[in-house]
């Protein structure tokens, strides 16, 4: 009855050491593997870093870079919202450009808001070098406008706030140049 | 000579050795043949008491006991290592903290399921390693961090299901943000099952819950397994960008990135040392003084886990220390 239980004894310390043997040489394939595809991280970060389109300036190695896609993504969140903000600020001033002085001020003043909220979220964007100088521009320009909006928005008259009306446009000629610069830099089409 | 009730005679003293107890057993109590068998029943025989047999303790453990004096008390070499092992655990909940305390929901948005799921995943696996350490080792004054990890899983686990019911962009309101995806049901599964392990981690319902409790708390290895489908129907089973994969690797290393292979690199070794037939084989060869031998066979294994083990922990601090700044990377 020993020499069962001996036996029995053996025979499931061999299993475990079957078990252990067919674990470890699994482990130790994958670990072989693992170590040959890590010798060509190089490489793939390189080649990771053009397929996404990343600025390598900003991108220490191992890091995660600023890449095309999220910079569009970044950009896009205030573009949008401000966009169509500005949109309908535009047709509500026109509206009201010939017969509500308060209304029209009134939307002019939200429209001032809006261009400087634009201006402040696309200055928080770090863009690459290549890009920045658009960037800029864009927000000089922005600027420029929205300073000529709370211009148009204190005047005293209809008259005098339509005055504005050939200035704004040339304006948002220039804002419209920049953005699409901006767009194409971004490869947003 | 007179018989006395006292005993057998008048002058005799009782005394404690005079005092022989009848034979309890009803086979003594009459004659063996006049006994039907089947009535009879079966008898154990008598098993001599023997304490629960402790390890013995291997001289780490000795020199651990040992205290010395700091600040006026006599502090434990074990208190002091205990709580160095210990604290990294707090760094997922620590590196929250700036968030929490500025109310961000933008990090906590875009960045509290990296830094608190990956590290509630970080301390399961410590808790799931203090077990198979001791077995190899020999050595139990480690033990207590296996509580402690646990404790700091579920704190992870349930701090991600809260913030992931209210700053998350899914649509079904709290439980849609919670449960609305399949990976999403799974992980609020885990954090259901988290709540009665944490509730009944103290002493006080271990003694409560006697035999149960053992029971009870075998409900980690549940978690365990449905980790393993979280983390698969979190990004797949493949290493490409987007649903399928680890997303965006800008180091050229989707493949150690994918969250399940790293799962799955860890949980080998764990899982391999927990089998019955695998624990005796490491026993016998322990007591055949061959522990060289334990050691080189689960060399590989030991090392796939902390291969997969380092790249969580990376996960962890770069997740982590954006989430500490404030400025949450949704990589």
């Amino acid at each position: 009855m020993s020499a069962t239980y001996v036996s029995g004894t053996q025979e499931e310390t061999r299993a475990g050491g079957v078990i252990l043997v067919i674990a470890s040489s699994m482990a130790a394939v994958l670990l072989i593997a693992g170590l040959a595809y890590a010798l060509g991280t190089g490489q793939r970060h390189m080649a990771a870093l053009a397929a996404a389109g990343c600025e390598l300036s900003l991108s220490p190695s191992g890091l995660p870079c600023t890449t095309v896609q999220m910079l569009q993504s970044e950009y896009t969140e205030i573009l949008t919202p401000d966009g169509t903000q500005l949109a309908a600020d535009r047709a509500a001033y026109g509206a009201n450009e010939e017969k509500n002085l308060a209304a029209a001020e009134a939307v002019l003043t939200a429209e001032v808001t809006t261009e400087r909220a634009f201006d402040i979220g696309l200055a928080g964007i770090t863009f690459p070098p290549a890009i920045t100088p658009i960037a800029k521009a864009l927000f000089m320009a922005d600027q420029a406008r929205a300073s000529l909006t709370a211009q148009q928005a204190q005047s005293s008259s209809l008259t005098q706030m339509r005055s504005f009306d050939h200035r704004v446009q040339a304006a948002s000629v220039a804002v419209q140049t920049q953005l699409t610069l901006l767009n194409k830099a971004l490869d947003r089409g | 000579m007179a018989r006395s009730p006292l005993g057998r005679f008048a002058d005799e003293r009782l005394t404690a050795d005079s005092y022989y107890p009848r034979p309890y057993s009803r086979q003594d109590a009459y004659p063996p043949d006049d006994y039907p068998d089947d009535l009879v029943p079966e008898q154990r025989p008598a098993v001599a008491y023997q304490p629960k047999q402790r390890p013995a303790k291997s001289r780490v453990d000795e020199w651990m006991e040992v205290d010395f004096k700091f600040g006026g008390s006599r502090i434990k070499r074990k208190a002091v290592a205990l709580v160095l092992l210990g604290a990294p655990a707090l760094a997922p909940l620590f590196f929250m903290l700036p968030a929490l305390v500025t109310l961000n929901s933008n990090t906590f948005s875009v960045s509290v399921d990296d830094t608190l799921g990956t590290g509630a995943e970080i301390c399961l696996f410590l808790c799931l390693l203090v077990t198979p350490v001791a077995t190899l080792s020999g050595q139990h004054w480690f033990v207590p961090l296996r509580r402690w990890y646990g404790i700091m899983m579920a704190c992870c686990a349930i701090g991600d299901a809260v913030a992931a019911s209210i700053t998350d962009t899914f649509a079904g309101g709290v439980f849609g943000r919670l449960a609305g995806h399949v990976f999403e049901l799974m992980g609020f599964m885990m954090v259901m099952l988290v709540i009665p392990l944490l509730i009944t981690s103290n002493p006080w319902a271990q003694r409560k819950l006697g035999r149960y409790w053992k029971r009870l708390h075998r409900l980690i290895y549940v978690i365990w397994g449905l980790l393993a489908a979280h983390l698969m129907l979190l990004e797949g089973l493949g290493v490409q960008s987007g649903s399928n994969g680890s997303g965006f690797a800008g180091d050229g290393d989707p493949v150690f990135h994918q969250r399940f292979y790293q799962y799955s690199a860890c949980s080998l070794f764990l899982l391999t040392l927990r089998l019955p037939p695998v624990k005796r084989w490491i026993a016998a060869r322990q007591k055949e003084g061959r522990n060289w031998l334990v050691y080189l066979t689960i060399a590989p294994i030991f090392a796939l886990f902390v291969f997969g083990f380092i790249f969580i922990l990376n996960e962890e601090l770069f997740k982590g220390f954006d989430s500490l700044t404030e400025h949450p990377s949704a990589e």
